[in-house]
């Protein structure tokens, strides 16, 4: 992992039209791809352990451009390998301290029949304009269950890049979590490529962007493999004058018969001077198979609002509530104590100490951090 | 605090282009328990919305003074916090927001109700308990997925987290079976005994008003208010349903109004 602690003062490259999804849309919507200008060091003279040569097969969700610039500027790249038939307890851990301008470069390889945790988390906040990145990709061999959560809770001088790229195979599972919760810009990209047979992947996606923050995001479901399924769902909160853009693609192969894939989004835009821009895309080249795809933008049902109300919430308080929402769920769904640490921390800068201090003890987490610190202490 | 708890006067009410309730004089003493039935369409579950102050009503005449203080024209979140609560039928899904978030919102709008988030959690904890409810529903999204009997069980945990002075019970019992109609025979008779509150109950079933002791009986056909009587009318409308009812309204030429 690379370290970049005077980044202001260092070269730069601008990295064109990433994030881009398999088809395009109209230009002039300017939804297609985002541009980031980022950090270029030197990193002549390093050793380099690349990742084996399987991992540069995987398409990943911000695309080459992305994976060319995380291998030039991490300073080695990790590689995990999960045994055959066995069930991983220990999540495998990308920790990234965006206030050091992190980059990472992972590989995990996920053996026939065995079981895992990948958990990305991105944090940190100065006062200083930093850049920071993940590079995640993974493998899933036949019959695999993989758990991948991703938090990304960097502040509002940020840049985070976090790209994944995963292949399954066979009977594999994938079970993916997004909590995107903040950042100067964020740039998320994600693509599965639904290999095998009977392949399936739940992912989930909650974010939130506010005042000026950027959100890019692509999804892209490549269902090659015969009765895959892929269930894709998105949800979030924009405020202030956030900017995001939402690609999400399901791309039904020639040959992937009896599959089926859903995407839908669910958004709550309470800023005027929101810019909220999805392209919700279903490519379809076989005839035995089922796409479907579905957007709520603009606000929540009224039928919602008004069960709220009657029970004592104002539409400003309801707009709170469902913020909230977003850090509770992160803050249950964390599968370690880094992670919670993380959302908390970055739940203090959006919410306030308080509400924060109550999401902590209110879902009786505190003794469970104390716990999982004293176990990874003794491990 | 006043005797008269809800004092609905001279209230008519529907929704933009359609007339509903005509008339409408109900009042309600504190701690009493009363009993709204009707034919289906009667306008019993809209008399129940619009004393929430639901947008979809418009109310045309009339006013519903509650706890001493007039909130025809106020929102149904000032309702609420007055000490009205209106437990829907048909629960509605709130995706993205959990119980747990949704219950500590609603509570810490609550000075009387204000309690650190540990005592809250262990408030919470007591009351899923009394309701057969597994606390691993906190985490889920409010009503998400939930059965119908389960969504019923929320609408209980609320009124009892709450303690409302006047809870709306609107067909609680509609469509649970047998044991879930037991929990929440139970959480309404938690609810009385803990703060005494008041109850209006609109129901077809007089099973869930076994347990409780009914101090007046109200009748409604076509959108108006057409008998009420002791808890004995009850009985009566169980030997013999509403067609008494139904044809003194017609005798009366009272006003078609379809709820």
């Amino acid at each position: 992992m690379a370290t970049n602690e005077a980044q202001a003062t260092q070269a730069t490259v601008t990295l064109e039209r990433v994030n881009t999804p398999p088809a395009q849309t109209w230009n002039y919507l300017r939804a297609n791809d985002i541009t980031l200008t980022v950090p270029n060091l030197s990193r002549k003279g390093d050793v380099y352990f690349a990742l084996p040569q399987l991992f540069d097969r995987i398409q990943t969700g911000m695309g080459p451009k992305v994976t060319q610039w995380v291998t030039s500027q991490a300073a080695d790249s990790t590689y995990v390998e999960v045994p055959a038939h066995t069930v991983r307890t220990q999540p495998i851990v990308v920790d990234i301290d965006a206030q050091k301008g992190q980059v990472a470069d992972t590989g995990v390889m996920v053996r026939e029949g065995a079981t895992a945790t990948v958990v990305v988390i991105a944090h940190g906040n100065s006062d200083t304009d930093v850049a920071s990145a993940a590079l995640t990709r993974i493998v899933a061999e036949a019959n695999t269950h993989v758990h991948l959560y991703e938090f990304v809770a960097v502040g509002q001088h940020h840049t985070h890049l976090e790209s994944v790229g995963i292949d399954a195979d066979d009977d594999a599972v994938l079970d993916v979590r997004q909590f995107l919760l903040g950042g100067s810009t964020s740039a998320v990209g994600f693509a599965a490529a639904l290999s095998g047979d009977n392949a399936r992947i739940d992912l989930k996606t909650r974010y939130l962007a506010r005042g000026n923050e950027t959100l890019d995001i692509n999804h892209v479901v490549r269902q090659l493999g015969k009765k895959t399924r892929a269930e894709i769902h998105e949800s979030g909160v924009l405020d202030g004058s956030a900017h995001k853009s939402l690609r999400a693609t399901i791309d039904l192969v020639h040959g992937a018969k009896g599959s089926k894939g859903n995407e839908a989004e669910n958004v709550l835009v309470c800023g005027e001077n929101v810019v909220n821009k999805t392209v919700p895309v279903i490519l379809c080249d076989e005839d035995d198979v089922q796409g479907n795809h579905g957007a709520t933008i603009g606000s929540v049902g009224p039928d919602q609002i008004h069960y709220l109300e009657d029970r004592g919430l104002s539409f400003d308080e309801i707009e709170d509530l469902y913020v909230r929402a977003i850090f509770d769920d992160a803050v249950i769904q964390s599968p370690t104590v880094d992670a919670r640490h993380a959302v908390l921390a970055r739940a203090e800068e959006v919410l306030g100490a308080e509400i924060a201090d109550d999401l902590l003890a209110g879902l009786d987490i505190e003794e469970q951090l104390l716990d999982q610190s004293d176990s990874a202490k003794e491990a | 605090m006043s005797d008269q708890l809800l004092c609905v006067e001279g209230l008519s009410a529907g929704t933009e282009d359609k007339p509903i309730l005509h008339n409408i004089n109900l009042t309600v003493g504190a701690g009493e328990t009363h009993v709204l039935m009707g034919p289906n369409g009667a306008g019993k579950s809209t008399l129940g919305h619009v004393i929430m102050g639901d947008p979809v009503y418009k109310v045309t005449s009339g006013t519903i003074t509650f706890d001493g203080a007039d909130l025809t024209h106020e929102g149904p979140d000032k309702r609420s916090l007055a000490g009205i609560f209106l437990s829907y039928q048909a629960p509605v899904e709130v995706p993205g927001v959990p119980l747990y978030s949704f219950l500590r919102t609603i509570t810490q709008k609550r000075p009387e109700l204000r309690m650190t988030a540990r005592q809250f959690r262990k408030r919470v904890g007591q009351i899923a308990d009394q309701l057969d409810m597994d606390q691993s529903f906190l985490t889920r999204e409010l009503n998400v997925g939930f059965s119908g009997g389960e969504k019923k069980k929320i609408e209980m945990l609320q009124l009892l987290l709450l303690q409302p002075k006047l809870a709306i019970l609107d067909e609680t019992d509609s469509g649970l079976d047998v044991d879930a109609l037991t929990v929440v025979s139970r959480g309404i008779e938690a609810y009385r005994q803990a703060c005494d509150g008041a109850l209006l109950m609109i129901t077809h079933n007089t099973r869930i008003l076994e347990k409780l002791t009914v101090d007046r009986t109200h009748v409604m056909v076509k959108g108006n208010l057409v008998a009420d009587g002791p808890a004995s009318l009850i009985d009566d409308i169980d030997a013999h349903g509403f067609e008494q009812f139904e044809r003194k309204a017609e005798a009366e030429g009272l006003t078609r109004g379809d709820a």
